[in-house]
């Protein structure tokens, strides 16, 4: 399995990069929906990232804030749903 | 500022708003356009049928031609309630089948390769699909996803989230049947030395709910700054028949049926309305929360998504940017 801070780290540097925000902007505890980093298209862009990097399939039941709210959220959720 | 409550976005005086709308248009494309009379896409819708109606009475019946544009995944009742308007109105009715259009264009084949590619068992002569958004985000933080959903012949559903290559594609393909459209009122608009009505309402301007270039695209937008309660109110006014205003507005764009609450909104217009007055109005959500019932912390997320929505669709709304040089 992969490491915690592995995923973290991949998981970050995906939404710099998605976001075009910095690295001193996207903490592993930062809200990036709430902060507005984020919006629909860049949401459904995450959940194919998420399948296509981890082969963690988002299904309805996981749509909700706990699981995407923050690096730290998600790679919570990829942990969980990784077999 | 007026306390806000339910009958805040209500038009005092319909007779006097209808004037104004119909003065303003007549100048418009009259005198700064110098065009003789206007084109209107209808789809038996109500949006369509008040612009319809107004353009009526700006210009007189004689100086104004309705074009229906259906294709083959269209609702019949779409050109059926457009033809019985049209005939009321004693405008000329053209219909312009763009079918063949989108078949040259290949929209429904590249929509439909996107489809098999998330259910491989899709047919699309025995399968109807629709994409459309899940009630996720409009009162959290957490965008709206988007669904593709098939029904078979038996009419079991089966439904999906779109992955973003599908998402984009689809819409894409799809985007085809606004933007042809948008060519044949130009052609019927230039043939006669006409504008083109656009019949946008305020929430799809100012949502994004539009094709850029698409049904975005016209010379005049004359309801686009109205809310859909008054545009209910003008069609009351202006006698559009009961079977077009009591329609469930859809989308009309994909093959199985679907409202423009489910593909879009997320809520029954009537609250979009009073919700969308409060946010751009400026009222502070806890005064809109305690009117409409809900808790102050679910109308600040409302009004956040709001706020988001406009921003990201600022690109639809955006003109050509031309200042590079010389400026």
């Amino acid at each position: 399995m992969i490491e915690n801070q592995t995923i973290k780290k991949r998981v970050r540097d995906y939404l710099v990069q998605a976001t075009f925000a910095g690295h001193d902007k996207i903490k592993d505890d930062s809200l990036i929906f709430k902060e507005g980093y984020f919006d629909s298209m860049g949401f459904i862009t995450l959940i194919t990232f998420i399948e296509e990097e981890f082969g963690v399939k988002t299904v309805d039941a996981d749509l909700v804030e706990e699981n995407f709210e923050s690096v730290n959220a998600i790679s919570d959720f990829i942990i969980r749903k990784t077999p | 500022m007026t306390h806000f409550s339910k009958d805040i976005i209500q038009l005092q005086n319909v007779e006097a708003v209808v004037n104004e709308i119909v003065q303003k248009l007549r100048d418009d494309v009259l005198q700064k356009l110098r065009r003789l009379g206007a084109v209107v896409g209808i789809s038996g819708g109500i949006d369509s049928s008040v612009c319809l109606a107004l353009a009526v009475k700006a210009f007189g019946s004689e100086k104004v031609m309705g074009i229906m544009m259906p294709e083959r995944d269209s609702n019949p009742d779409s050109e059926r309630l457009a033809r019985e308007l049209a005939l009321k109105l004693r405008v000329k009715a053209v219909k312009e089948d763009i079918t063949a259009a989108l078949i040259g264009s290949r929209c429904y084949e590249r929509r439909d390769e996107a489809v098999k590619r998330i259910f491989p068992e899709y047919d699309p002569g025995t399968y109807t699909m629709k994409i459309g958004l899940k009630e996720t985000g409009l009162f959290n933080y957490l965008p709206p996803v988007f669904h593709l959903t098939i029904i078979d012949k038996e009419q079991v559903i089966h439904e999906k989230i779109l992955p973003v290559k599908e998402y984009l594609q689809i819409v894409a393909a799809s985007n085809f049947k606004q933007r042809t459209r948008m060519s044949i009122l130009f052609y019927h608009a230039e043939l006669l030395h006409y504008a083109v009505i656009g019949t946008p309402n305020k929430h799809e301007q100012e949502q994004g709910f539009f094709v850029k270039y698409g049904d975005g695209a016209a010379d005049v937008m004359p309801i686009c700054n109205l809310y859909k309660t008054q545009v209910y109110q003008l069609a009351d006014y202006l006698g559009i028949p009961k079977e077009i205003v009591e329609r469930t507005p859809t989308t009309d764009t994909y093959s199985a049926e679907q409202t423009q609450e489910e593909f879009f909104y997320q809520l029954p217009f009537d609250l979009m309305d009073l919700y969308w007055y409060g946010f751009e109005n400026g009222y502070p959500a806890k005064e809109v929360a305690e009117v409409m019932g809900e808790t102050t912390d679910r109308v600040e997320a409302l009004f956040r998504n709001f706020d988001r929505k406009r921003k990201t669709t600022e690109y639809l709304r955006m003109q050509p940017i031309r200042d590079y040089f010389g400026v």
